[in-house]
């Protein structure tokens, strides 16, 4: 059988009439005219975009500047400009791919997934390209601190982000979740870089990256649960 | 509310369109189209947006046909599609602020549908381990309309993502970019789920039932 005739025979199953109750429609216009008021559009994308990353950005800042810029003071000029371009650029792309998950039918062009995955494997090259001293004092103790730290930050950055675009509406919560959590664990590595004198390939490929994957994941299993919430709360209204 | 945002001779002409809607009967689009030249569901959305009631309603008119065959072809029974056609209207309502000027509009109201029709599924996935639940659901398939049971029936060799596509873009006739949107996924990943789909429906229609679906669908 060739495609053309199965096109055919969807296309008879599509034209057979639709028997929709009319006064199903009445009802549906009955129910939703009271509350029909003039409702403001969502502003455009880039300044949404624009907001996030100033949002996360800000976050960043405050944190190091409570705990010292010893990061980014301890940087040659190449690391700072390398480090910090790339995770502007990183929390960018981020920041934009957040707002498409809070509009219905945005064109998606990186997957939630995807996304992940990238910010990963760039941060873990540039530091890899940048960072060459591969002791591993004091591994654990110190990872553990600053991955505790970078959270500490990727979890407010994030919620911060989802408070802002409160008016979106994500289709798929989930996946909304993780990209909160991605922008928001930029955030914190970005605060880790700020503040974080250890220079240990190490401890920097491990810890600090490690805040990007597990804020994700945060991210995205508080995403479900507030779309959990919030269906059982309008169930109870409805009762 | 509508009466004092729309023009007077607006709210007259969609009543007018309202009772030919009803005349015609079920061609609900052919009405749309007749009646709406020059307006698109983009302008309609833009003016629900503004609080006019005129053209929510004819957005109702037009979009919950094809929102209820969208629900149907998704093994429901004709009671389970009405229910969550309205409750896809009341999130609709809800969130119409979130549709953006010069996007398209229809994939914004499938995307929306979809997320409602996944809850449902996933409701009705865990209702399912009762058994007076599970009662409801042998019901419910009896109740299923005739278009319903044939597009069922024609779809149903397929996986849960591979109807969906096909149900948009064969039955509803929206486009690869317009059901990508709507699925919140790539215009690749269509492209692969419609082959796959047709790879299938290929081996069902040409080999098991040959003649069924060409002859008009009847078996």
């Amino acid at each position: 059988m060739k495609n053309e005739e199965i096109d055919d025979v969807l296309k008879k199953v599509a034209q057979t009439p639709q028997d929709l109750d009319l006064r199903l429609l009445e009802r549906i216009d009955e129910s939703i005219k009271p509350s029909l008021r003039p409702v403001r559009p969502l502003p455009p994308v880039w300044l949404m975009a624009v907001g996030l990353v100033l949002v996360c950005s800000a976050v960043s800042l405050a944190g190091a500047a409570r705990s010292g810029f010893f990061g980014a003071a301890k940087m040659n000029l190449l690391e700072r400009s390398l480090v910090f371009p790339a995770l502007g650029l990183l929390a960018s792309v981020a920041a934009v791919s957040f707002v498409h998950q809070m509009l219905p039918a945005s064109r998606l062009r990186l997957s939630p997934g995807v996304l992940l995955a990238l910010s990963s494997v760039a941060l873990l090259a540039a530091f890899a390209g940048l960072f060459r001293d591969y002791h591993t004092d004091h591994f654990f103790s110190a990872g553990i601190a600053c991955l505790l730290i970078g959270l500490l930050h990727a979890i407010p950055a994030g919620l911060l982000s989802w408070l802002m675009l409160r008016r979106g509406f994500a289709v798929n919560p989930a996946s909304a979740g993780l990209v909160a959590g991605t922008l928001g664990g930029l955030a914190g590595v970005g605060m880790l870089e700020l503040h974080c004198p250890n220079f240990q390939a190490a401890h920097i490929l491990v810890w600090h990256i490690a805040v990007v994957p597990v804020s994700a994941a945060l991210g995205a299993m508080l995403g479900w649960e507030l779309h959990l919430r919030t269906r059982f709360r309008a169930r109870s209204d409805e009762r | 509310m509508w009466g004092c945002r729309g023009p007077v001779g607006r709210q007259a002409n969609v009543a007018r369109h309202l009772r030919e809607d009803a005349d015609v009967g079920e061609d609900s689009s052919w009405t749309f189209h007749r009646m709406h030249s020059g307006e698109n569901l983009e302008t309609l959305m833009v003016r629900y947006q503004q609080g006019d009631f005129a053209a929510a309603s004819v957005l109702i008119r037009h979009i919950s046909p094809r929102l209820h065959r969208f629900f149907l072809a998704k093994s429901m029974s004709r009671a389970d599609a009405d229910d969550l056609l309205q409750e896809t209207w009341l999130r609709i309502h809800k969130v119409r602020h979130t549709y953006r000027n010069g996007e398209p509009a229809l994939p914004w109201f499938y995307a929306i549908a979809r997320h409602i029709r996944v809850d449902h599924y996933r409701k009705s996935v865990r209702a399912a381990a009762g058994e007076r639940e599970l009662e409801e659901m042998s019901k419910g398939v009896t109740t299923t309309s005739p278009q319903a049971g044939e597009l069922e029936a024609l779809l149903a060799p397929l996986s849960e993502s591979q109807r969906e596509v096909i149900a948009m873009l064969k039955v509803e006739g929206m486009s690869l970019e317009e059901v990508a949107r709507a699925m919140s996924s790539s215009v690749g990943s269509v492209k692969q789920k419609v082959h796959r789909a047709y790879k299938k429906l290929r081996e069902t229609i040409g080999a098991t039932t040959p003649g069924k679906w060409r002859s008009g669908g009847q078996a």
